[in-house]
């Protein structure tokens, strides 16, 4: 996607997108309300066309090869609604048949994708009695009738329950391991952050790169950044800086309920697990007082807070 | 332009067929689909209950009446009755027909805007055409089915009566294709009007230009097209006291004249006239549609209308038998009145066609893609 505007009336809900979602790689769009991640999402299922700038989809241009591009993306909108009347099954049947898929394979695909999002035992019920959870896992099976290459979901998980979350999960790492280019939308960063490999910002309609330190290191570098807590921050980091390695101090504001005074935390980059372990034994071996260290979470968070600040 | 068979161009050719392109699957989907949505809502077959309550019991009220009014079990005029008894059914069809229809389809693209759905659908490989005809298809379908439990009630007038049974083929016929049109005029709406509640009335008015506007325009314009002219008139002699033999003779005189031959089509788009002129009640007589046969009357009527003022008066008031027959009217006018109203159904198939179509440019006011 290149320099892709769109606007709309005298709001520029687009203004300027640039990125790359990787085949075989789980992509989070992540922006606050409004920023455009919809709208960007419409562009690329081919329902709208760009002021500016063009996009590609699966190597197409859903604008001028529409068709084309359309099979091979399957889109999950944030707000849909279902065919109350039909059946989950009738659901899936019609969108096989819109696709163009043959009879024969269309009841076998079908068959699977309700056994996918666990739907097998709802297949006859009306999509009305559906929960919003189960009708956004409908959704998902829907947007994935024709085997799309490339998948745009609108904040898929809004709904869920934990136990379809992790489901989800897995589902769009096979999709990605497959070959599948998947690009997720949502604000709900924690979530994204367990399913996803790279991250595009997006703040007012346009990308920004993801800040230093932050999200989006390929896989293949397994340098992961781990969160070190000890009872003495003092004699953590003096530790750290003897040994040369480069940390920053947590953001948590407060310390744990419960911490002896002058305990604390770091951050730093560790080269995958094996690095953590070392750093282990070194630091014990060190006298230095550890409490835990675990790889840290909410870096997309903080990568998203730090967005924010600059944009103040 | 050359032809090439790779997909890559996007030449002007493969962009249409993008768009118009129609296969008998796309459309067969999207109908079953509709059909599917609104059938199994049990509202509808209750509407279809009521209509058929309210059908049966106006026929049967009206047989009454006609019995009650004109008496006696006289054979002769039973099939004078069996004639009025026909007319007023498929009047009553008809009205009903066309007050039930624009609900059917003038929900159907902003509907499924609003409830999320049409999106999804759009994102698919059906094109915009088999969307915007499989709708037309699944509502007018809906109201074929109200036709249909019409039906015994217009056999039933048929078998009181000597109208030809295929005079109900053809007004099964004409009302189907009549509503056809109304469901696709609904459709356009519904694609140019963002609130359902907004293009539901628009297509009332649309019917209602045809039934109530464009009469009532015909009658107003009537003077315009009236002038004063020179006309033959068979005429009684001046010079005739009022006693004794006279032969009546041709002068020319002043008269006003009206032409409606320029405004006839004013009449000819009208629903009610389309299906009595095309219903084919016999002519019993020279002088037209049998009495009772309000269907062949409206014929009659609108079909000296067209062909404007006679080439002769009759004013031979004594003995008017004696005017020199002319040729009697029989140029139908209902296949341009069905031609009008179908254009006007294609003319709201194209605007949803061209609104369905994705990826959008320009969204109208009010409305999101999904």
């Amino acid at each position: 996607m290149r320099g892709v505007r769109r606007a709309f009336g005298t709001v520029q809900a687009l203004d300027g997108v640039t990125f790359d979602a990787r085949p075989g790689a789980v992509t989070a769009l992540v922006g606050p309300n409004g920023c455009g991640k919809t709208t960007l999402l419409l562009v690329l299922a081919g329902l709208l066309v760009p002021d500016s700038g063009e996009a590609r989809v699966a190597g197409l241009d859903p604008v001028t090869q529409g068709p084309s591009a359309r099979a091979r993306t399957g889109w999950m909108p944030d707000a849909f609604g279902t065919w109350d009347s039909l059946t989950a099954r009738e659901v899936l049947t019609t969108f096989a048949a819109a696709y163009r898929m043959p009879g024969g394979r269309s009841r076998a695909r079908v068959d699977e994708l309700l056994a996918t999002v666990h739907l097998s035992e709802y297949a006859q019920r009306p999509a009305s009695v559906l929960s919003r959870g189960q009708k956004q896992r409908l959704g998902l099976a829907r947007a994935l009738v024709h085997e799309p290459q490339v998948l745009l979901l609108d904040e898929p998980a809004s709904g869920l329950d934990p136990r379809s979350r992790v489901d989800l999960r897995l589902l769009l790492r096979r999709l990605a391991d497959e070959g599948c280019t998947v690009l997720v939308s949502s604000h709900v960063l924690t979530e994204l952050e367990e399913m996803c490999d790279d991250a595009v910002f997006l703040s007012r309609g346009r990308t920004i790169d993801a800040p230093a330190g932050g999200f989006g290191s390929a896989p293949g570098d397994s340098r992961r950044t781990y969160h070190v807590r000890a009872l003495s921050f003092a004699t953590l980091t003096g530790w750290l800086t003897s040994v040369g390695a480069a940390w920053r101090p947590d953001d948590e504001a407060a310390a744990t309920v419960g911490d002896p005074p002058g305990a604390g935390g770091v951050h730093l980059e560790v080269a995958g697990d094996e690095g953590a372990a070392t750093l282990v034994r070194d630091a014990v071996a060190a006298g230095v007082p550890l409490v835990s260290i675990a790889p840290a979470t909410g870096a997309l968070e903080r990568a998203y807070l730090a967005l924010e600040e600059e944009r103040r | 332009m050359t032809t090439t068979l790779d997909e890559s161009p996007s030449t002007e050719t493969t962009r249409a067929r993008d768009v118009w392109g129609l296969s008998a699957h796309g459309v067969r989907t999207v109908a079953a689909l509709e059909l599917r949505q609104r059938v199994r809502s049990t509202r509808w077959v209750v509407a279809l209950i009521v209509w058929v309550v309210v059908i049966g019991a106006i026929t049967v009220l009206i047989s009454g009446a006609i019995g009650q009014l004109f008496g006696t079990s006289d054979s002769s005029l039973s099939d004078e009755h069996g004639a009025l008894l026909y007319s007023a059914v498929v009047f009553l069809v008809l009205g009903l027909g066309l007050l039930v229809t624009p609900t059917l389809s003038s929900t159907s693209v902003n509907g499924d805007r609003a409830a999320g759905t049409l999106a999804t659908l759009q994102v698919t490989l059906l094109t915009p055409a088999e969307i915007a005809f499989g709708k037309v298809l699944a509502s007018w379908v809906a109201a074929c089915a109200f036709l249909v439990a019409s039906t015994p009630f217009l056999a039933f007038a048929i078998a009181t009566g000597s109208t030809p049974w295929v005079s109900l083929l053809r007004v099964v016929l004409i009302v189907s294709l009549l509503l056809a049109s109304v469901c696709a005029i609904g459709l356009g709406m519904s694609a140019l009007v963002a609130r359902g509640a907004g293009s539901t009335v628009l297509t009332f008015v649309v019917v209602a230009a045809t039934t109530f506007l464009a009469p009532l325009l015909f009658g107003l314009t009537y003077p315009a097209v009236s002038h004063d002219e020179q006309v033959q008139v068979w005429s009684m002699p001046a010079s005739w006291t009022g006693e004794g033999d006279m032969t009546c003779e041709w002068t020319t005189q002043q008269r006003s004249v009206g032409h409606t031959e320029r405004t006839w089509w004013l009449l000819a788009i009208n629903p009610f006239v389309i299906t009595a002129d095309g219903a084919g009640t016999p002519a019993s007589s020279s002088q037209g549609a049998s009495d009772g046969d309000a269907l062949g009357g409206l014929r009659d009527v609108v079909r000296q209308v067209r062909s404007g003022p006679t080439a002769g008066l009759n004013e031979c008031w004594n003995d008017p038998d004696s005017f020199p027959s002319q040729d009697a009217v029989t140029a139908p006018v209902w296949p341009w009145g069905l031609a009008a109203n179908l254009l006007l159904g294609a003319a709201g198939l194209v605007v949803a066609i061209r609104r369905l179509t994705v990826p959008r440019r320009t969204l109208p006011r009010g409305t999101r893609v999904a």
